[in-house]
């Protein structure tokens, strides 16, 4: 019998348990496809959806929506985010950057990501949020 | 190709009468494929036993799916190792640093050893598993990382429509609902997809989990879920708990029969895995 499914890598599938398990919003990104691979629940309460309706989504759906934005407003283009800078070069990040809920409220959170590799090599981010400026 | 079980125990070997009827030896699986090349899965203390059953094969094949004690302890004990004519190939997990042979060599060699991999008489080399199928004599074998404690592999082996998935270690579920997520998020589950055989990892009884979430092994439930979503056709029940009697083994099967049931499952589809057991997987239509 022909297998009709492939495995994510198991890198991914361990991060996805781990986010699952947290209170943090965190989500797992595919960097080389532009993809919204997982977000837990934390993020759907912020985003206000759920990865059980959405399933999966090109990164620009999501940042159309909620940015990032850049102090003048302006959508910062995933590819020259400086988080996917660092990331696809194999660092760590963590930045503060402006979102804007839907409606259309605008907010900081400090967002750090960092590289997944694996033994086969790079796997994407794992990507998490934080308030900014907390005391 | 043909299945030979010669070690079902985890962990620890575990003989004694207690144990007598499913065996007490860890992980060993032997499979002879129809071009008569011989494969083993895993190394436990189950290998000792299949060395002389070896006779004069010129090679083999040894895949290991990680290299916990119990799935390497009985390597220094196959008789093939000690013959110079026969070429015995090691396959394991690519994992980070050290290659595999130097792995493997922290336990074959002083002062856990007598003996090191260097003075082994036999010509022994060692591979990481592609990521990609490879082949094996008249079989396709194809590795992917599953969960369980440290880079740890699981196998499907194909040989014309006949499929043997092999995960003896598995934890599918830690984290995961297995019930509703979505396959492609299943560790293993590509492996085991519509096989012929899925020996699978059933360590824990459902109340004895709960003290042991994220140790690497499955309850019963859960692989029985496991293989229900896989739409595995025979399930082997594998890697039994050192502590479990004969007699806990056979409460355990009864139970796993009626949720098997419960689950859909084709009646007589679900064993536990006995030492010494011998099945012939024939093509599916």
């Amino acid at each position: 019998m022909a297998i009709a499914t492939e495995q994510k890598p198991i890198e991914l599938i361990l991060a996805r348990s781990l986010l699952d398990a947290l209170s943090t919003p965190g989500c797992l990104i595919d960097l080389e496809g532009g993809t919204l691979v997982y977000y837990n629940e934390a993020v759907g309460k912020l985003a206000g959806m759920s990865f059980e309706e959405t399933g999966p989504m090109p990164v620009t759906e999501w940042t159309d929506t909620f940015g990032p934005f850049d102090d003048e407003g302006r959508r910062i283009p995933f590819d020259e985010h400086p988080l996917t800078v660092a990331v696809r070069g194999g660092r760590a990040g963590h930045f503060i950057q402006r979102f804007r809920t839907r409606d259309s409220t605008d907010f900081e959170v400090a967002v750090s990501a960092i590289p997944l590799v694996g033994t086969t090599g790079f796997q994407g981010a794992l990507v998490f949020f934080w308030p900014a400026g907390a005391e | 190709m043909r299945v030979r079980i010669w070690g079902a125990r985890g962990s620890i070997p575990a003989p004694g009468p207690d144990t007598a009827r499913y065996g007490g030896n860890t992980s060993c699986v032997q499979v002879t494929l129809s071009d008569g090349n011989m494969l083993v899965l895993d190394a436990g203390s189950g290998i000792r036993d299949l060395g002389p059953s070896c006779g004069q094969a010129e090679k083999i094949n040894i895949l290991l799916t990680h290299l916990h004690l119990d799935h390497i302890q009985g390597l220094l004990f196959f008789a093939p190792f000690f013959r110079p004519d026969v070429e015995i190939v090691i396959w394991g997990p690519p994992a980070p640093g050290r290659s595999l042979r130097d792995r493997i060599a922290r336990y074959l060699s002083a002062p856990l050893s007598p003996v090191e991999i260097r003075s082994l008489p036999a010509k022994v080399s060692f591979r990481k598993c592609p990521a990609d199928e490879w082949e094996i004599g008249s079989a396709r074998i194809r590795a992917a990382h599953v969960n369980h404690r440290g880079p740890t592999l699981g196998f499907r082996i194909t040989e014309a429509d006949a499929s043997l998935c092999y995960l003896p270690d598995h934890e599918p579920a830690l984290g995961m609902p297995l019930d509703h997520v979505e396959p492609d998020w299943i560790s293993g589950f590509a492996l085991a997809e519509r096989c012929s055989l899925l020996m699978h990892d059933c360590q824990y009884a459902d109340d004895e989990y709960p003290e042991r979430v994220g140790w690497g092994h499955s309850r019963v439930s859960d692989a029985l879920l496991f293989a229900r979503r896989t739409e595995a056709e025979h399930v082997l029940l594998f890697h039994h708990d050192p502590l479990h009697t004969d007699g806990q083994l056979d409460l355990l099967l009864g139970r796993a029969d009626e949720d098997w049931e419960g689950l859909g499952g084709s009646p007589g589809a679900l064993a536990m895995a006995v030492e010494g057991a011998e099945l012939e997987l024939r093509a599916t239509e």
